[in-house]
Formats: structure tokens, sequence, C-alpha cells
């Protein structure tokens, strides 16, 4: 670790932390960006809409089973280019997943997309039957086919997608 | 034919598999690990599986101050359990009353150590370390003479021979160093840390295990920001790690801001010879680590307050090596 960044702990992350207990974690997963219907989901909106569960090794040679929504379900209720709309300066577009720590990892679209590579990318809620909590939950990304797990992004808060070309 | 030749193979191999479950039950073999659900099982060499005879030998062993040159010391001595199995010593100090240059390990969980002591990438396996402490010379720790192999005051006695003979049956002479570091290898492995007020919150969703304040340290430890799990992740807090299923995992070392020049400790260095290695350890486990101050290699913080403090400071003054810390 880079000395600098253990000394400069942003102030929000601090400050929010105070908070734990009362509204802390936020229950909320915000989708933005370039789409048509900006979302705030709640833990129950995941649990109305179509449900997958995928099953990952984890380090120590365990298997987890995690369980959730697809990322491609939430994109394509926002509004994000799929399906015929998926084409010219549209493949030009990313989606920016936002952990509630600041870290940040990104996907082109069409890693998502049925017609292109078409990943199981979730968003999940459950791990092994049980609500996502603490530093993992309430929400995480789990992508099964990376190999490593840096993508798969704990504390999900924020999923931005951004289109560069329009 | 093919088809009968084909069922009567995989008869044969179910017969089989199901003779040496029978013969290991017989012979006392099956050890029960007792773990939670979400715990994988430790990776135990094959020529040395666990029993309960074999632990009950080794404990016995650990803590006999007959196995030092002039029984003063036991494993015991620098490896005491009311310190999750360290000694409260900056370093330890053996039965000639040498100092080591390092801190005393804890053996909790070393079943699931991939890698021994505080910088030997070669070590791993728990039945060569113990040769160490027991017939090393730089420094002198248990001082046993290897031409003397295990003290004859200990073969004298009626209790090692039933204990000895109950671990190895059927061997004409079980009195053996060999056997003696398997069984407290099988020891040592038997010290499972799994039921914590952590665990309880974390594994059993106990909201009341642990205090908020330790709720947003768990956040904080996981966060990007501090990367602390980047060393010490995974159900055993540390990044070298191996279970049942890892085994072969590759172990890496990391630059913890304390060497100085002139130090004595030069970490994975003084089996690598590469400059960019100097300074680098391994990340221990951090489960009882509440117990085991002082902490790093050398013993030279005196609490965890402090350990985060030098983290923070980016090391310690006189930290000139050109690698980053972590």
């Amino acid at each position: 670790m880079h000395r600098t960044s253990f000394r400069l702990i942003p102030v929000a992350l601090a400050s929010a932390l105070l908070a734990f207990g009362q509204d802390w974690p936020p229950q909320t997963l915000t989708v933005s960006g370039d789409i048509s219907s900006p979302l705030v989901l709640k833990p129950d909106d995941l649990l109305k809409m179509t449900r997958q569960k995928v099953s990952v090794p984890d380090q120590d040679g365990t298997t987890i089973e995690y369980e959730g929504v697809p990322l491609r379900d939430i994109l394509i209720r926002a509004g994000a280019p799929m399906g015929k709309e998926l084409r010219g300066k549209a493949l030009a577009s990313y989606v920016l997943a936002k952990a509630r720590d600041g870290y940040q990892v990104v996907f082109t679209i069409a890693e998502v997309a049925p017609e292109f590579a078409n990943e199981p990318i979730l968003v999940a809620d459950k791990r092994d039957g049980k609500p996502l909590f603490g530093y993992q939950g309430p929400f995480r990304l789990v992508c099964p086919n990376d190999k490593a797990g840096a993508r798969s992004v704990r504390m999900l808060q924020d999923i931005e997608i951004v289109r560069l070309q329009k | 034919m093919c088809g009968f030749r084909s069922k009567m193979t995989k008869l044969a191999a179910l017969l089989g598999s199901m003779l040496l479950a029978a013969t290991a039950l017989l012979a006392g073999d099956a050890y029960s690990w007792n773990l939670p659900k979400e715990f994988p099982r430790p990776y135990v060499p094959s020529d040395n599986p666990m029993t309960d005879a074999k632990v009950e030998l080794g404990r016995y062993m650990f803590y006999d101050k007959r196995l030092s040159v002039n029984g003063t010391q036991s494993c015991a001595s620098c490896h005491k359990q009311a310190l999750a199995f360290t000694d409260g010593r900056a370093v330890g100090v053996g039965a000639t009353r040498e100092s080591h240059s390092r801190n005393a390990m804890s053996l909790v969980n070393v079943a699931y150590a991939a890698v021994l002591t505080w910088s030997n990438p070669k070590m791993n396996r728990l039945e060569d370390q113990a040769l160490v402490p027991m017939f090393g010379e730089h420094p002198i720790e248990l001082g046993l003479h290897e031409r003397d192999a295990l003290p004859s005051a200990m073969r004298a006695d009626a209790k090692y021979r039933d204990l000895f003979s109950r671990a190895f049956p059927g061997e004409k002479d079980a009195f053996t160093v060999t056997n003696a570091v398997k069984a407290l290898a099988c020891f040592e492995r038997s010290i499972v840390s799994a039921g914590s007020p952590y665990d309880r919150y974390h594994y059993l969703r106990d909201d009341s295990a642990i205090p908020d304040s330790a709720k947003r340290g768990e956040v904080l430890f996981f966060s990007q920001q501090l990367s602390c799990f980047r060393c010490h992740g995974g159900f055993n807090f540390s990044d070298a790690t191996a279970t049942e299923r890892t085994a072969d995992r590759a172990v890496e070392f990391h630059n913890t801001g304390l060497y100085i020049n002139g130090s004595p400790n030069l970490g994975i260095y003084e089996f690598t010879k590469a400059p960019a290695d100097v300074g680098k350890f391994k990340a221990p486990t951090l489960r009882n680590i509440a117990a085991t101050a002082p902490y790093m290699h050398d013993g030279s913080i005196p609490t965890l307050e402090g350990v985060l403090d030098h983290y923070a400071a980016g090391g310690r003054n006189g930290h000139t090596i050109p690698t980053r810390i972590i």
C-alpha cells in the first residue's frame, strides 16, 4: 500500500462511519448516467425482479452461492442501450460500478449484453442464502467468469452508464 | 463384456475404498476437526494423517521440559496457550538463555499456514519445522543434540511407551524423532480458532457478538483506503493460508516497513538474495491477535494501536528501502 493512501482516508467515509448503526450502510443502489430511466433500487425491489444464483469458488477452495439479479436486467430496466439499440455509437458505452468506499471498476456495456459477451454478472444481495451485510453488502457484484475477484465489487452503491459517443 | 468388466472394476474400487476406511477406523485414524461449515479443512500431508492418538502424544510432548538440553524448556515455554501460543516477549529466549532474533509466532490455526516461520519460503511442513527448535544451533532453542536423538529420560518413561505405541501401532520401535515430530505436528494442527465473537457476528449473523466500533473497524479493514484485507484477508486473516484444496497456493511476502540497515532480520532476502526482497515477511494470521503482543517479526511494537500507527506513518524512521510498504 502506498503510504499516502493510508493517510488520506476520505472525510466522507470517516464521517459516514460515524453514523454507523443509524442509517448506515445506505440500503439503496442508484442507477444513473446516460439512460432514460434512472433508478433508486431498494432490497425489496431486487426481490421482485427475476432472481438468479451463481456459485463461485472462494480463495480458500470452498464454494460460495450468491443470489441476486443479473446486471443486464437492471441495465435494461434503466433504459441503457441493449438489444437492437446496442450498435454503432452505443457500443462506445461503459458501466461504472462504484462502491461505498470509493472503489470503482468498469465494464463495457457489450460485456453484459446477450448479443455480445453475455457475461452472467450478478448484482447479488444474498450469500449462501443470507442477506449481505457489513463490508460485503447490502449489494455487491459477482463476476463468475473473471479469473480474479477484483471486479466483483463489494458494498456496491452506484451504477453509472456512460455513453462516450452520442 | 466391456460393460461387465467396467462394473466389476467399479465394484472392486468401491470395496477397496470401504476396506481402507474400515482399516483407518480400526487404527483410530478417524479425526474430527469440529470445524464450522464455513471453514475449509486444512491441508494435511498424506504421510502424517491426523489421529487422536498422535494429537494426544504431541500435546504431552509439547509441554514436556525433558525435550530441552537442560530440562528448562518445552515447546510451551515460547508458545503459551494463555497468550494464543506466544510468549509475551519481544523475541524468544532459548533453553541456554540465547535470544532469538524474532518474535515467537502464534500457533493458532497453524494447520492453515501455507509457509511457516516469519520468512522462510521453503518451510511448509510442520514436521520439518519442529526439528528447528529441537536441534537448531543458530540460535539454540531447545538445544537437543542430534547425536542423542530423543532424551533417554523420555524413553524410560512408561507414559511415553504407551503414548508412542498407541500413536504408531505396529511399529517395532516407535520412539523415534520422526514419529515425535509427526505427533507434535498433529497437535499443532489441532489448535484451531474458529469460534471468536467475530465468527459469531460474521458467520452466524449474531449482531450482538461484537460492538458497533468493531463493525466500523471491519468496514475500514476491508475498505479500499486501508486495504488491510489485501494481506490479512480470508477466513484466516492471512494471505499465506493454505487449505485442503489450495495446498499449492503461491505465497506472497510483504515489506512491513521495519527494515533498518544492519538489522539481523532481512526477511526472505536471507533465502532469495534478491534486493527487492529485503524486509519482506509473511502476513501472519490475525486470529487471537489481541493476545499475542508484542507485535511484528521483531516484537518491536507493544500494542495493536502502535501497529496501526506504524502503517499509518508509512513505516519506521530509517526505513530506506526503495520498495513501497506492503
